[in-house]
């Protein structure tokens, strides 16, 4: 596994211990390993679960917001369990993946009911404040129940924050949302995390998390594949081995032509499609166009055959 | 309890289809008296050997068939496990139930609340029921001490049934369909044919509460249950339900029901 230390140094939490700790944590339903063994702890800032759908992101997350128990190890949010803690919750927000909300509710009084459930002190200040926050002001009044995807996720996020926790969890909290309201989202979590609260979302979009996240957590088959500073990790995806298919004017002498170039270690020519390896994909995007050139050959596709984000991850994992 | 889940609870269950739905459902007994009413068999008489009297066949009518077997037999539990199993199954189905229960709100608070909802909706719609179909039907002597009895019948067996079929709703996502066969097959079916039962039956301790208070001659009424012993099993079944439907929900796990 690649390890680089999760940690920022801010912090308004006034807890000894992190704000999330977990320590091998594992969580199996019958015979499935949702959750293998994963240790990690996170200060405040903005930290991205990220990994393919099924890998485990969202298991992790609701163990993380006390709504499942690990089947074994410790996962400890503010320095208590997070499992059957119920009082946890006055400084924790949560915004499900589903994006059901009480359809006969208002936006509004949506999120009143989150500040009234909270039990604070001038609930309808705090709901129109959260409402502020999320940019609902204008549909405040209408039924959730017709609200758009993108709507509902806002408002969630305006019931999460209500309370102003200081730890806020987010399951895929930018589905269904349109560019403006994606940046307007991570602008406010930004902010969030700028003021000292520790958020956690996930995804299972690179880009989301690269333009949002701090530290990244990369779960894949239920295993932390790596975790730490994103750019590191962005580097290690970059530079691993890719392969592209090329299609050309003529494959045979664009091969032959390839294979003296230092950045490609392997060149296969087979049943009229040429395969080719590389190890840095920056150098090999730049040289092929030349080399392509040199060897006066026209260059008609060139296709990356292993850029999918579990392809990503699988070699995380074997690293 | 908790004012917000409360009103939250009563606007999910009052303010659907389905409250019109019971309503008419509640109009039955209703129209039923009407029927019985305007027929000939109001004028019946029953012998009763004790007393050596004959006394009329109305209160048998209204205590055995209307109340005991319209009323409590099927109204009573199709209406709480309409309201009982929807209190808070139909937030776990549909997944909302996490922002009543990601809140720093005690457990037993939450399942007091929704108890307290279906209770009142079933007790309040079941009793109109009640109160009106008898009005119609009766109008002799025991009148009032067989309304009282199926009154407080009602409100205890609406509790009982209520807290089960919540406790239904938190353990599976087929409540509905293990709470039909609870009361359909049985309370209507098995405790009838196995009298040991009855001490599993939330209808037959409904039918002794109503029985400690009516005090009728038994040709008119008489519940298989002790009074006493109903009232105490009523209240014993009650608080168990309570306490391991607030343990099943601090235990509750996302995606456990759905």
């Amino acid at each position: 596994m690649t390890n680089v230390a999760v940690s920022t140094e801010s912090g308004r939490v006034a807890t000894e211990s992190p704000p999330i700790e977990v320590r091998n944590v594992s969580r199996w339903y019958g015979n499935i390993v949702a959750v293998n063994d994963i240790s990690f702890s996170l200060e405040a800032g903005v930290t991205g679960l990220l990994g393919p759908n099924g890998a485990g992101k969202s298991t992790l997350l609701h163990m993380l917001s006390g709504f499942l128990a690990p089947s074994s190890g410790t996962v400890n949010v503010l320095g208590q369990p997070a499992w059957k803690n119920p009082e946890m919750y006055a400084r924790v927000g949560l915004v499900p993946e589903r994006e059901s909300v009480y359809p006969f509710l208002t936006g509004y009084e949506f999120v009143l009911l989150s500040a009234r459930l909270h039990k604070l002190a001038d609930p309808a200040a705090a709901a129109a404040r959260a409402i502020r926050q999320v940019d609902l002001e204008s549909a405040q009044g209408r039924a959730t129940g017709g609200y758009s995807k993108g709507m509902k996720q806002r408002v969630k996020v305006a019931a999460a924050i209500v309370h102003e926790p200081s730890i806020l969890l987010l399951d895929e909290p930018f589905n269904g949302a349109d560019p403006r309201q994606r940046l307007q989202m991570m602008d406010m979590l930004r902010e969030m995390a700028a003021h000292g609260t520790t958020i956690v979302f996930s995804s299972h979009i690179l880009e989301e998390v690269e333009r949002l996240a701090e530290n990244v957590l990369v779960v894949v088959s239920g295993r932390l594949a790596a975790s730490g500073d994103f750019r590191h990790i962005r580097r290690l995806m970059t530079d691993r081995p890719h392969t592209f298919t090329v299609r050309s004017s003529d494959d045979r002498r664009l091969a032959a032509a390839l294979v003296g170039d230092p950045a490609i270690f392997g060149v296969e020519l087979q049943d009229e499609r040429l395969t080719v390896r590389t190890s840095d994909f920056a150098e090999f995007t730049l040289a092929i166009p030349r080399i392509a050139r040199e060897a006066n050959v026209t260059l008609l596709e060139l296709l990356p055959t292993d850029e999918s984000l579990e392809s990503v991850f699988s070699y995380l994992v074997k690293r | 309890m908790n004012a917000a889940i409360i009103q939250l609870t009563a606007r999910q269950l009052l303010g659907q289809k389905r409250s019109l739905l019971m309503l008419a459902g509640a109009l039955i007994p209703v129209l039923i008296a009407i029927v019985y009413r305007l027929s000939e068999a109001t004028g019946n008489t029953i012998y009763i050997r004790e007393t050596n009297q004959l006394i009329s066949a109305q209160p048998r009518w209204v205590a055995q068939v209307l109340l005991s077997q319209l009323i409590v037999g099927t109204l009573l539990p199709l209406t709480a496990q309409i309201f009982g199993t929807a209190a808070i199954g139909s937030e776990i189905e549909d997944g909302t139930a996490v922002y009543l229960l990601s809140k720093p709100i005690p457990r037993w608070q939450i399942f007091a609340s929704k108890l307290f909802v279906a209770w009142a909706a079933t007790t309040g719609l079941v009793l109109s029921a009640t109160i009106v179909s008898t009005a119609i039907a009766l109008d002799q002597p025991f009148e009032y001490r067989i309304l009282l009895g199926f009154s407080l019948a009602v409100a205890a067996a609406s509790l009982l049934y209520s807290a089960l079929f919540i406790l239904l709703s938190i353990l599976t996502s087929r409540a509905l369909i293990v709470a039909l066969l609870y009361v359909f097959i049985w309370e209507a079916v098995l405790t009838r044919l196995f009298r040991g039962l009855r001490f599993l039956s939330v209808r037959q301790y409904s039918l002794g509460v109503a029985d400690s208070v009516i005090h009728a001659p038994r040709q008119v009424f008489e519940a298989d249950l002790n009074g006493t012993v109903a009232i105490v099993l009523v209240l014993v079944a009650s608080a168990l339900l309570f306490m391991y439907g607030v343990r099943r929900l601090a235990a509750w796990e996302i995606g456990e029901s759905t």
